[in-house]
């Protein structure tokens, strides 16, 4: 075993070093050839992630590359017709533009909401603790009984959002919400936004609270008010947490599938069909895995962008510090 | 200097705003958990009451016939068993595929480990419902429908790359020193491994769990396509078939929602701070 044999070749080494020399001379010697102080040979890397990389590779991108092939498949063989079909097919423009306004709506309100909560909570008082847990449950309910739960809240017949909205606006009738488009696509913005929010909440909160004290101090002492301190301390000591979660928003709010396809199944007719249920409805309604693998490039596009743009965040907010 | 008083702390104002801000938060609190208070609500009422409009805001009395009609009439025992198990089966995978992993990432230098790196990020922000249908064909090929082995693998595959990643911050946190002088007593890699760097990063192992059985425990698209049979049905399956059933009552829907979620709410609460550490160390800098 490749253990045994860099033990015995330590056991050797140290048998010739320590008659002659004391112990920081051999942690000295050893330094040069394995700068992290851990013997190894060369393949013993990546022998550890081996069976990571495999399994990633046959379920995730072996799968990736499959999906890639059927969206070049038409029945004159290999060939870009299917994304010929797409670029004219007003569908997916649609489909396009919908995704679109549920990620940046999705992603705009998360932020706020959670900035908005983080800064509420950024002080200390009784019972923060206690908010701060309770706080964490939207996060932690499966989605499953979420859309349980809304389905039943937004009920035409005796659904508890319906009293609310009569008792508030006197109207007699109760909205149909799961029928008018507009009102669906709003309706299942909430559901993500309430969902995923108290993650974006809690790390906000822990960016303010790693904002010094004595920047405010020394702000305070210039004669800065309430709205100076926050411009000019709170937002530059949060920005680099507010960009990568911007990124994390968007990737939480393009991936989301179970909400919009348990809560309204896309409908109605195809109002909240974003991008990953346009994928499962072409490939499992129409039964068509060809264009369902031309969404599903757009979809990979995507996430490679997006990984791009979060290593790009990263970097950027390494390199002052 | 000037003596700065106690109120002038950031977020510490005056009597009045102290009490604005607690009203805030206690009237925020209140919205935000209206639907878990909703939910918790219905699963207590007698189906007389559930079909009232405008429906009572307090209950008037608690009845757990939902939860007794929920476990006699449904399998939801079965379904939360089987759950359990190949949340579980997804545990054990992701501990083994990404302690090693974690340590080659975080302790070691060698080429390619940025690659590897950026593969695990890109991985991870791929929407599941990309792979979705040539997953089917593949699992199909291979005989693999219909097998919580199987589903359980492949929940590994979509929580690992996120597990790999929490524990190797984990990891990073080892100082170099102890690990030196490890190596210098006499231990070899894996006894480096095994005897230093594991038992100091605990906290990262629990919520590399946590992560990976409730990954597993809330999944839905996956499960929904690969499992076909009713008596392979995992909790989330058998919840999703129970709001399509118009037969079945509301209360007890929502009792199956709530026994669902108590398992999860429970564990993100006690272990709350450790996973969001846990999540944002690497990519978000508190």
């Amino acid at each position: 075993m490749q253990g045994d044999r860099s033990r015995r070749r330590y056991q050797e080494d140290q048998l010739a070093l320590a008659t002659a020399l004391p112990e920081t001379a051999i942690r000295r010697a050893r330094r040069p050839r394995t700068p992290s102080g851990v013997v190894g040979s060369r393949s013993f890397p990546y022998l550890l992630v081996l069976p990571m990389l495999l399994l990633e590779g046959a379920l995730i991108l072996y799968p990736i590359v499959r999906g890639a092939l059927y969206s070049l498949e038409t029945p004159d063989g290999l060939g870009l017709d299917n994304y010929a079909q797409m670029l004219v097919d007003p569908d997916f423009w649609r489909m396009i533009g919908r995704t679109l306004v549920f990620t940046i709506s999705v992603d705009v309100i998360i932020l706020s909401v959670g900035l908005s909560l983080a800064l509420l909570m950024n002080w200390s008082f009784r019972g923060r603790g206690l908010f701060r847990s309770l706080l964490t449950i939207p996060w932690a309910i499966p989605e499953v009984p979420v859309a349980i739960t809304f389905v039943l809240m937004l009920d035409p017949s005796f659904g508890v959002l319906n009293a609310f909205v009569r008792f508030f606006s006197g109207a007699d009738e109760s909205p149909q919400w799961l029928l008018d488009p507009t009102l669906a696509m709003g309706i299942i913005i909430v559901v993500t936004v309430w969902k995923g929010f108290p993650f974006y909440s809690l790390v906000l909160l822990s960016a303010l609270q790693a904002v010094p004290d004595e920047l405010y101090e020394a702000a305070r002492i210039d004669g800065a008010g309430r709205i100076a301190q926050f411009r000019y301390i709170t937002i530059p000591g949060i920005s680099s947490s507010l960009a990568l979660l911007a990124v994390l928003g968007f990737i939480y709010s393009t991936q989301q599938f179970t909400l919009i396809w348990l809560i309204t199944g896309g409908g109605p007719v195809d109002a909240t069909t974003t991008l990953a249920p346009a994928i499962y409805m072409q490939a499992f309604r129409f039964y068509n895995f060809n264009y369902a693998g031309v969404i599903a490039v757009v979809g990979f596009l995507i996430s490679a962008v997006s990984t791009i743009a979060f290593v790009a965040v990263q970097r950027r907010q390494q390199v002052p510090e | 200097m000037t003596s700065i008083r106690d109120s002038d702390r950031p977020g510490a104002g005056g009597r009045i705003e102290t009490v604005a801000r607690f009203a805030a938060i206690v009237f925020a609190s209140a919205v935000i958990l209206f639907p878990v208070y909703w939910m918790v609500l219905s699963s207590l009422r007698s189906s007389a009451e559930s079909l009232s409009f405008p429906p009572p805001l307090l209950p008037h009395a608690i009845d757990l016939s939902a939860y007794l009609q929920l476990f006699t009439d449904k399998p939801i025992g079965h379904w939360l068993l089987l759950s359990t198990l190949v949340a579980t089966l997804t545990v054990i995978g992701t501990i083994i595929l990404v302690i090693p992993a974690a340590y080659a990432l975080s302790r070691l230098y060698w080429p390619g480990r940025t690659a590897v790196g950026l593969l695990l990020l890109f991985t991870q922000m791929m929407p599941g419902a990309v792979v979705v249908a040539p997953v089917l064909t593949l699992y199909r090929q291979l005989g693999w429908t219909d097998n919580l082995l199987t589903l359980a693998l492949l929940h590994t595959a979509f929580v690992v790359p996120l597990c790999a990643w929490v524990l190797k911050t984990s990891f990073d946190a080892v100082p170099k020193e102890i690990v030196e002088a490890a190596l210098i007593d006499g231990c070899d890699r894996w006894k480096v491994l095994w005897l230093v760097v594991l038992p100091l990063t605990r906290p990262g192992l629990v919520a590399v769990s946590v992560i990976a059985f409730f990954a597993s425990w809330n999944e839905y698209l996956f499960a929904s396509t690969l499992i076909t049979r009713n008596e392979l049905y995992t909790a989330s399956l058998g919840l999703a078939t129970l709001m399509t059933q118009l037969d079945t009552p509301l209360f007890v829907l929502m009792a199956a929602g709530v026994t669902f979620s108590i398992l999860p709410v429970f564990f993100y609460m006690a272990i709350q701070r450790h996973l969001l550490r846990g999540l944002t160390a690497g990519a978000v800098k508190g």
